[in-house]
């Protein structure tokens, strides 16, 4: 068997080119072997070993079989023998040799094709199953998709690969992407592409393919309450509260937060820019017509606006996965989840400032944000300094490992690179986009920005979290706001 | 029974939310201004208002009908807030406003000053200009039903013509939405308009020692004190405020600005007005706070000195030649302000004279003299008398003629010398001498 083996891989080592084939083939497929009996054992797992195992050496694997019968063909071109001839000079008598199944050559051929296409079949295979992996779509291009990756891997998506989303279900979408693919990677290899990479909101995959999988509208009810903890920038790092009980439901006609995807509903709008964030008009299917409200204070960009669109999930849930923070976002969260600790005069003041300092590109994040940290406090309360220095490292390790999460300086992603359509902390941004004064239908009404028809109020940059379930105090300026407020979630009367 | 009980929670659910608009609108109010003009909302929550339980509606509400009130989030709203709104609560002070100089400021269309802005300048000099500090008529926008023009609003002019009758605007002093007393006291509140080439009060004030000696003791003044009376609650140093409407040990703070004002200063020959006598000893007693008589009595003579030598010896001299070119159609413009003569006597009265007046007033000497006389001087001898005897009109170089005759004026054709000499042995001042027992001519 041995014998047969080295006399037919002899015999197909007829010219340099073929003798290069073989050695190509052979040995790659030994390699292969090799490494998956690694990644079986667990002893390899890095994308790179991937990259090598499931790209690199099929690749090699088919180039050697093609050069074998290249190099075949040039012998006989050189001696001018039949093929017949060939085989006999190439090939011991024994393998050549006729028998009623043909002969060993034939058989040794037809039975090694077989392993080919089986050993092509799983490497293809294998190659796209690969290419599915998050650890491909993060890691192969590195520096480009980076930010994509790090935030992708603390988000609440972490655990869905990137193709759910990205890629969808189907051969044409599969062809899609890798074609996608292709472009991308010419732009890796030549530097082409820009910094920051824009969102492809464009090309994403319809919501309703891909969210709606496993967030369909009708799951969306009740109320969800949510806190956010704010502290202000003074000695103490005042806590202050905001809590809302959100009204996620879809609902029906009538409005709670989802009911812009409720199956009843169609809301459409057009955007000027491919930002989304002014809107020239939107409008609801009331019927069989739509009710508009245009913006009065558009003002026309330059260029064509993009084609309009049926809202979905993206349009508000623009950062569902690759969550960028803000800076005083961060450190409100790191402050209140304690990672920062809150007894150090002025964190809060010193944290947003050392956070929301510039590091250049190359520079050494923590290092950076601790001196702009000691800058603070040498500027505003100088033996705070002194009493606390390993309070400070703390506070720079934790304000470091943040920056790194949402600040890219490679990419050129800074603090609020990518905005979130969710909410509305930016002033026109979020919903406010829609829900404004100026977006007026034809009798010149608004569409309601009213507080309390997409949450109800519990605290309002109050002292304690659900600061108006408590009772009213008459003293207060703002004690009408808390009747108000109170009644308004309770249903009871004040 | 579920199905009971779920209609008993939606009632009460409806119930509630009707309950809390109708019990707790301005609660709705504050909900969303909270979050969309947060300093708005932030500053009424820190002032005297907030604590006192003032709110939104309490100034802001109207009645359906009304013509500036709008619908908005179930209430009728009405963004202007008039004297009369304010006097719901600070009546007397809102009486006072109306019988004040300062509610009259909105009349200025009438004036010359508003002829010259639409006539050279333009309206939309006129609206940012003029009618931003002296308040104009507040008209309804035809196109928005219940909102305001936006010719007129926004308009915190003081002597701002408001839809429901009432004259001026609170709000010129104590901005909203504060209302700090504390900012109403500072003389920059005042400065918004009492500055600039034609009545520099604030620079006048800087240049003074009362200016001086507030910019040194600002802190330690007590201006955010309740109770606010010169001598007692404060000694530093007066504002405008002081002066002229707070409260002394004797006079109770006062929005008639002019109750202790005895000259007028803004008309081109200066009078004095009516019940100058009882002005003039309202604000001889804040003097009191901190100057003895005597030194009062020399201000006041020093004062009335520099009023009475503007109006004798330039005011009235200029007023008649002017009044002559004017009778006789000289120029050959028609419309007033044509003529360059008239731009001259303009700004001799309504500039320099008013600023070496305004001046005196306060202690300014600068602007008494540099700022002031000495720039009447000039303009009158060779500007404002050159260009009329370019007419070549015989009654009127003879009243030229007879103005430089006088002994004011007689200097122009002596020699130096003497004039130095009658200036060192005194006899010069005899001219004068009459000027400082008081207003003369009145």
């Amino acid at each position: 068997m041995l014998w047969r083996m080295r006399a037919f891989l002899k015999g197909l080592s007829t010219t340099r080119t073929g003798t290069l084939g073989v050695a190509l083939t052979t040995s790659s497929f030994l390699l292969l072997v090799f490494l998956l009996l690694l990644q079986a054992a667990g002893v390899l797992g890095n994308s790179y070993a991937g990259l090598l195992t499931f790209l690199a050496l099929p690749g090699v694997f088919v180039a050697g079989l093609l050069l074998i019968p290249v190099g075949w063909r040039r012998l006989q071109r050189r001696t001018g023998l039949s093929t017949a001839e060939l085989l006999r000079t190439q090939f011991p008598p024994g393998l050549v040799q006729a028998s009623p199944f043909g002969s060993s050559l034939a058989l040794t051929i037809a039975g090694l094709t077989v392993v080919n296409l089986l050993f092509l079949g799983f490497g293809g295979a294998a190659i796209l199953h690969h290419m599915d992996t998050p650890e491909f779509c993060g890691t192969t291009c590195h520096a480009v998709m980076n930010p994509e990756w790090v935030t992708y891997q603390s988000s609440p998506h972490a655990h869905v690969p990137c193709v759910e989303c990205h890629v969808g279900e189907g051969a044409d979408a599969l062809i899609d992407a890798k074609l996608n693919g292709l472009r991308q990677m010419w732009l890796v290899t030549v530097g082409g592409y820009r910094r920051p990479i824009p969102t492809p909101v464009t090309t994403l995959r319809p919501a309703r393919e891909t969210c709606e999988k496993c967030h369909w509208p009708d799951k969306f009810y009740g109320d969800r309450i949510k806190t956010i903890a704010r502290f202000a920038a003074d000695e103490q790092s005042t806590p202050r509260f905001t809590t809302l009980a959100l009204k996620v439901g879809a609902g029906g006609q009538a409005g709670k937060i989802h009911w812009h995807v409720a199956a009843d509903n169609e809301v459409r709008y057009q955007a000027l820019d491919e930002s989304r964030l002014v809107i020239d008009w939107v409008e609801v299917k009331r019927g069989d017509r739509y009710h508009r409200f245009t913006n009065r204070r558009a003002i026309p960009r330059d260029a064509a606006p993009p084609a309009a669109r049926t809202l979905d999930c993206i349009d508000c849930h623009n950062r569902a996965t690759h969550v960028y923070r803000q800076a005083e976002d961060v450190v409100d969260e790191l402050l209140a989840d304690g990672t920062l600790d809150r007894t150090l005069p002025w964190a809060k003041a010193a944290a947003l400032a050392a956070i929301a300092t510039t590091v250049p590109r190359d520079a050494d994040r923590e290092a950076a944000i601790a001196g702009a940290l000691r800058a603070f406090y040498r500027r505003q309360d100088p033996r705070a300094l002194a009493r606390h220095p390993a309070g400070l490292d703390e506070m720079a390790r934790a304000l470091a490992a943040a920056h790194a999460r949402n600040v890219h300086p490679q990419m050129n992603v800074d603090w609020g690179t990518y905005p979130s359509h969710l909410g509305h902390r930016q002033g026109r941004a979020g919903c406010f986009r829609c829900h404004n004064q100026d977006l007026v239908d034809d009798s010149g009404r608004a569409i309601s920005s009213d507080c309390t028809l997409c949450h109800s109020l519990l605290a309002f940059e109050s002292p304690s979290p659900f600061q108006y379930l408590e009772p009213v105090r008459p003293a207060q300026p703002d004690s009408a706001m808390h009747v108000y407020l109170q009644a308004e979630f309770t249903g009871r009367a004040p | 029974m579920k199905r009971v009980i779920l209609l008993i929670g939606l009632c009460s659910v409806v119930a509630g939310a009707i309950a809390a608009e109708a019990d707790s609108p301005a609660g709705k109010c504050m909900t969303c201004h909270k979050e969309k003009t947060p300093g708005l909302y932030k500053q009424w929550f820190a002032s005297n208002h907030g604590s006192a339980g003032v709110t939104c509606l309490d100034c802001h509400g109207a009645a359906a009908g009304e013509s500036d009130a709008f619908p908005h989030e179930g209430a009728h709203i009405a963004t202007l807030v008039t004297p009369r709104d304010c006097g719901q609560c600070h009546a007397k002070e809102a009486e006072q406003v109306q019988k004040s100089h300062h509610a009259t400021a909105g009349e200025i269309l009438d004036s010359n000053d508003a002829y010259l802005a639409h006539a050279t300048g333009g309206q939309p000099a006129a609206v940012a200009g003029c009618e931003s500090c002296h308040g104009g008529k507040v008209k309804i926008d035809p196109a928005s039903p219940n909102k305001l023009s936006r010719l007129s609003w926004p308009n915190s002019g003081i002597g701002r013509l408001n839809p429901d009758g009432s004259k001026g605007s609170c709000t010129a002093c104590h901005a909203r939405h504060s209302f700090d007393v504390a900012q109403a006291r500072k003389p920059e509140a005042c400065a918004k308009c009492h500055l600039g080439p034609d009545h520099p009060q604030k620079e006048i004030y800087e240049e003074s020692k009362h200016g001086n000696a507030y910019y040194t003791h600002l802190d330690e003044m007590n201006i955010e004190s309740d109770r606010w009376v010169v001598g007692v609650d404060y000694f530093e140093a007066p504002t405008c405020a002081t002066c002229h409407m707070s409260a002394t040990r004797t006079q109770p703070v006062t929005h008639e600005v002019g109750e202790r004002i005895s000259w007028t200063l803004r008309p081109p020959v200066s009078k004095t007005l009516p019940n100058w006598q009882v002005r003039r000893q309202n604000m001889q007693d804040v003097c009191r706070a901190c100057h003895g008589q005597g030194f009062i009595d020399g201000h006041y003579a020093q004062y009335d000195g520099l009023v009475n030598l503007y109006n004798e010896k330039f005011a009235k001299p200029a007023g008649r030649l002017y009044d002559i070119a004017k009778r006789k159609g000289l120029g050959g413009g028609k419309a007033e302000f044509s003529n360059e003569y008239e731009w001259t006597y303009w700004e001799i009265w309504h500039h320099e004279g008013r600023r070496a007046r305004h001046g005196a007033a306060m202690m300014g000497p600068d602007y008494t003299w540099w700022h002031g006389i000495y720039e009447v001087g000039k303009h009158f001898y060779f500007e404002f008398i050159p260009e009329l005897r370019e007419f070549h009109d015989a009654e009127l170089d003879q009243a030229i003629a007879e103005v430089l005759a006088d002994e004011f004026h007689v200097w122009l054709n002596r020699p130096t010398a003497d004039i130095k000499a009658d200036i060192k042995s005194g006899a010069m001042a005899k001219l004068y001498a009459d000027m400082f027992e008081g207003p003369l001519g009145q």
